[in-house]
């Protein structure tokens, strides 16, 4: 007896090469805005926690526009059915879980706004 | 809308340069200042943080390179199948072009397109008609 994930994966089937195209869009664009971020940081001369507030700041921001300005626009042009508009809204079109999409951002950039925040604060202050 | 974009984005990345160069600046100032004083009074100069416009700018600059990247991405594809092969049905290669009016390489077409060649389904009456009015125009033609 298969499970009720399973049945409902063989009843609505998803799209692989979609999944990694937009999670691989989204993994792009955060990584990008970390070290902006960082450079951000450096310049304003954070230190220890108001560094990653500020980081954490900016990521929900991040995401907030995305949501914004790239997600929440297609929902009008095209009329969302009632089996998405019950799973969850126009997010799940695009993403498997909402909980992924608000909360990836925060480990995909962590590496490059240290990496960018250590060097505009030497930079700044030297 | 990659025009705008890119503009934003370069627009914002001219303000955090400049944001960048007036906060080494100030913290040149800042410790020249101190060293300075420091030789003339001995009493230690309070460092003071970053002026208040200098950090307006930073956030603003960042807020607007923000912007930019953001209507910069390439737009996000329904990942349920019947919603993705509806589009591909309604669309066609227009709704998969990256911002650079370029189809896609993993753009593959319509996944029904092997139900719209079925051999059985084969009108071979009218091929044949279709070809001895093609074989007599071109008699025509040659005469």
């Amino acid at each position: 007896m298969p499970s009720q994930q399973e049945l409902d994966l063989q009843i609505s089937p998803l799209v692989q090469e979609s999944l990694v195209h937009n999670s691989r869009t989204l993994h792009n664009l955060q990584s990008l805005t970390a070290s902006l971020f960082g450079v951000g940081a450096g310049i304003l001369g954070l230190e220890s926690y108001s560094g990653f507030f500020f980081y954490l700041l900016f990521s929900l921001v991040t995401t907030l526009l995305v949501y914004a300005l790239r997600i929440a626009p297609t929902s009008i042009s095209s009329s969302p059915s009632a089996a998405t508009a019950a799973k969850g809204g126009v997010l799940s079109r695009y993403f498997r879980s909402p909980f992924d999409f608000w909360t990836a951002g925060l480990t995909n950039g962590l590496a490059g706004f240290i990496l960018t925040w250590t060097l505009f604060y030497g930079l700044v202050r030297a | 809308m990659m025009l705008i974009s890119k503009s934003i984005t370069a627009f914002g990345s001219l303000l955090l340069a400049h944001a960048c160069y007036s906060a080494r600046e100030h913290s040149t100032l800042q410790s020249f200042r101190a060293a300075t004083s420091a030789a003339l009074t001995s009493t230690p100069a309070a460092a003071t943080s970053l002026p208040i416009d200098i950090a307006i700018e930073t956030v603003v600059a960042i807020l607007v390179i923000l912007v930019g990247l953001v209507l910069g991405t390439s737009s996000l594809r329904p990942i349920q199948w019947r919603e993705w092969a509806g589009k591909i049905e309604r669309e066609g290669e227009d709704g998969f072009k990256d911002n650079n009016g370029e189809v896609n390489r993993d753009y593959m077409g319509n996944p029904f397109d092997f139900i719209e060649g079925r051999p059985n389904f084969v009108d071979i009456r009218k091929q044949r008609r279709e070809f001895t009015e093609w074989v007599k125009s071109q008699g025509e033609q040659q005469k």
